[in-house]
């Protein structure tokens, strides 16, 4: 057998073999990993339990999350993505609104206290900053309630209540449909018509319980008038659980600058979604794309506005690169390849998040 | 020591002496002077007059003392009442708002925290009710605000602390607070919905009945006011039992109050734990069809329930009036059953506006009491009508709670077609979504880089001599 049919094949498997492992090597990724491991990456929205009633209405016993490949987000997957606490979203569509938008909150909620009951290996009930660093010092992923949108409250503050007690932290004010109290983002696109011009004054005496209680107020879904509204009238910081950037993509769902400032002033969290859509304003995007938005942020409302709110499970096109959650250690990476500094990367990663919880918890 | 030995309340308790200064045994022997008989007319006239004296005396005192046992043993055992409507009258009177009221001191309703008490009210089960016309409308949001109300009156006000336990409630005591428990009056609360009935437990809700006076998609009332869900022979659904499997599981009581004879049997034949009639009184007695035959209070027996009777005068009298001695004839009928260790008491103050002459608020409990040591109860019973009995289901609900903690979650639901309605959303038919490609963008990457040295490698060996 002639010598180069021999030495070809070997050569380039030994230099496949090198690739891979210096794909495995890359120094941010290391750095990125081990980030992780000292501050939790707290993100502001998951989908899943959506996907669970959708997909197996709810039925956590016939579904293993340790197994789940049809979905964002698996534990497995959670567990590579170095998530340290999570924020699930509580939704049920506005199509229930004025029917049983509030019975099928319930069961929103209901479904995410049973998914931490049947895995608490994994996961860990949470509802204040001092239960996120607890459950990640004993490394388990802090799970959280967000409501999203004002339809399930059913225009009632006693619900809200309720739904604080049952471990809701915060609400989205509206999702895609206005409530009886708010505007929804549609109306900014002119699709749909305003009748609050913002908030209506049952929608202020919300924000004010909701500043009692010790409630985020999450402006991810809502028109730029009541992003105004809410930024000035609320005694306590305010986040944006899954919005980017409007300069960088300039979709109805995004930040515009003048607001990023104002969150700043604020003290509040603007948690960069990694929906396509809404990165680069068109079907595709990468990881790059995303990093973008990042960097914005920081560049005009500072690093200490910065967090993470991928939407996964909640959209159907993430970025080539973040196909799913375990891929946050690769877009952490590209940060610091774009020199952020650890300090940067760790208040993105959580100790915005953390330091806006504390205040509200104030 | 565990707090929740029947001793150590009786330690902690303040405890006094039960007994009259002047003693019926004084009166006895008062009593005995009325059979001296006189010779003279003048000393006959002067001693009958004297005796009746003696006997009017006696009778005041003994009244006395008794009322002042019945204080006293009210004051040693305080009341666990069963039912109490004071939130309905929160919400229709001042729209629940409670910075605008005086709790203390209340007006036109039967409840309130100084009458409670004087009435020696240490524990109260506060009814959270929606009418049944919100059946299959907003009766979840609405059962949330009457959830609030009660939590924010039991947690805002010092006087009340809320419970959700028996070690909780008999700290309470220790702690000289008025207990709050909170049940749902109707089960069309939970819209047929099990994780609903799980978050209604998690805001500290420890009982529910499963009907008021409507039929729900799975079970029915003892009232056929509303013409909904009529089913026959079907008293109690395959997902109804679901109900009662959940509610043990959790260790929420099972109150049949309000449900139709067919469902109460069907449940106290399905419940693993105790279950209770939270305010109704004795058929027998009066044949309101609210109140509870001979044949299933020993079916309650059996199950080692409660009976807990409610003051409501058409259900005691079956007239729109009644008074204490037709109130203690549904006791001593039950006891007669069924034995005073089943035995509790649920008023049903502010959930009507009728109630027995000398029973018109919470503060005439002891009212009751003294009637029932004129008809010579023991203490020992009335401790238990006071508060043993339910301290004991309570107890047994939370013992069959624990021995099911390895049961999980119910996923049970009722069939669509049970409870299809203009109201309830649907849900969309399963189908389980692929996601576009998962490939790792590393692995891409160095599928990439692979293919690229490969073309290398080939360009290279190809310009190798040989």
């Amino acid at each position: 057998m002639s010598p180069r049919l021999i030495f070809i094949p070997c050569l380039a498997l030994w230099i496949s073999c090198c690739a891979v492992t210096l794909a495995e090597e890359d120094p941010y990724l290391i750095r990125a990993q081990s980030l992780m491991t000292e501050t939790p990456l707290i993100d502001g929205h998951n989908d899943l339990p959506w996907q669970l009633r959708k997909n197996f209405n709810n039925q956590l016993n016939k579904v293993n999350l340790t197994t789940l490949n049809t979905t964002h987000t698996s534990i497995p997957k959670i567990k590579k993505g170095q998530i340290g606490a999570q924020f699930w979203s509580a939704y049920v569509p506005c199509d229930t609104q004025y029917k049983d938008a509030v019975r099928q909150t319930l069961e929103q909620i209901d479904v995410i206290h049973r998914m931490c009951w049947a895995y608490p290996d994994t996961f860990q009930f949470a509802t204040s900053s001092a239960e996120i660093e607890h459950a990640f010092r004993s490394k388990k992923v802090a799970s959280l309630i967000g409501v999203e949108g004002g339809h399930s409250i059913d225009s009632s503050l006693a619900t809200l209540r309720t739904m604080y007690y049952m471990g809701a932290r915060y609400l989205t004010l509206t999702h895609s449909c206005n409530t009886p109290w708010a505007d929804n983002w549609l109306v900014d696109t002119g699709s749909e018509p305003s009748e609050h011009n913002g908030l209506s004054a049952f929608g202020k005496r919300l924000i004010v319980e909701m500043n009692r209680l010790g409630m985020l107020i999450d402006l991810a879904h809502v028109p730029v008038k009541v992003m105004n509204e809410v930024l000035e009238m609320s005694k306590a910081p305010v986040i944006f659980s899954h919005s980017s950037a409007y300069t960088i993509c300039p979709h109805k769902r995004n930040v515009p600058d003048d607001i990023l400032a104002k969150v700043h002033q604020k003290g509040g969290i603007v948690m960069v979604n990694f929906y396509n859509d809404y990165v680069t304003c068109s079907n595709t995007a990468n990881l790059s794309d995303v990093a973008d938005h990042f960097d914005h942020i920081k560049k005009v409302g500072g690093v200490d506005i910065v967090g993470f709110g991928g939407d996964y499970d909640g959209v159907t096109r993430v970025p080539e690169g973040l196909e799913d959650v375990s891929k946050y250690p690769y877009l952490v990476a590209e940060l610091l390849r774009r020199g952020w500094t650890d300090e940067n990367v760790k208040a993105a990663l959580g100790e915005n998040l953390l330091r806006v919880m504390k205040k509200v918890e104030e | 020591m565990k707090i929740g030995s029947s001793k150590s309340e009786a330690m902690v308790l303040d405890w006094k002496t039960g007994t009259c200064p002047l003693q019926v045994h004084s009166c006895r022997s008062e009593m005995s002077c009325t059979k001296t008989i006189l010779g003279a007319s003048c000393s006959l006239c002067m001693l009958s007059l004297r005796a009746l004296l003696a006997f009017s005396l006696c009778r005041f005192i003994s009244g006395y003392s008794e009322k002042e046992r019945a204080h006293n043993l009210t004051y040693k055992y305080p009341l666990i009442d069963g039912h109490n409507d004071i939130a309905l009258q929160l919400r229709i009177l001042h729209n629940n708002k409670l910075s605008k009221i005086n709790l203390t001191h209340l007006n036109k309703v039967a409840t309130d925290i100084s009458r409670l008490r004087a009435g020696h009210v240490q524990t109260q089960m506060f009814a959270v009710y929606v009418l049944c016309g919100a059946q299959q409308m907003d009766a979840v949001r609405l059962t949330l605000e009457q959830i609030d109300v009660v939590r924010r009156m039991c947690t805002e006000f010092p006087d009340f602390e809320l419970v959700t336990s028996t070690q909780e409630l008999r700290a309470s005591a220790m702690n000289k607070k008025i207990a709050c428990l909170i049940s749902i009056e109707g089960g069309h609360s939970i819209d047929s919905s099990l994780p609903a009935l799980r978050m209604f437990y998690l805001l500290g809700v420890r009982s529910m009945s499963l009907t008021h006076s409507c039929n729900t998609p799975w079970a029915e009332s003892s009232s056929t006011f509303y013409d909904v869900f009529i089913r026959h022979n079907n008293s109690l659904t395959t997902f109804g039992k679901a109900v009662v499997d959940e509610m043990n599981r959790l260790g929420m009581i099972v109150d049949i109050s309000h449900t139709s004879w067919g469902t109460a049997s069907a449940v106290l034949k399905h419940s693993k734990a105790p279950v209770i009639f939270s305010h109704s009184s004795s058929y027998t007695i009066c044949n309101h069809s609210r109140n509870v035959p001979d044949w299933l209070l020993h079916e309650l027996k059996k199950n080692r329930g409660l009976i807990m009777v409610n003051f409501y005068s058409p259900f005691v009298s079956c007239k729109s009036e009644a008074n204490v001695f037709h109130l203690a004839d549904h006791f001593d009928h039950i006891k007669r059953v069924i034995g005073a260790e089943s035995i509790g008491i649920g008023g049903d103050f502010d959930g009507g506006n009728s109630f027995p002459e000398g029973l018109e608020d919470v503060s005439k409990y002891p009212v009751i009491i003294q009637e029932l040591l004129k008809r010579n109860w023991t203490e020992d019973e009335l401790a238990n009508v006071l508060r043993r009995n339910f301290l004991r289901v309570f107890e047994e609900v939370e013992g069959v709670r624990d021995y099911l903690r390895w049961k999980k979650p119910s996923e049970e639901e009722i069939p669509l077609q049970e409870v299809e309605n203009p109201c309830r959303s649907v849900l969309q038919r399963p189908s389980l979504r692929k996601l576009s490609s998962n490939q790792s963008p590393s692995l891409r990457a160095e599928g990439s880089l692979n293919l690229l040295y490969l073309g290398l490698v080939l360009l290279f060996s190809l310009s190798l001599p040989g």
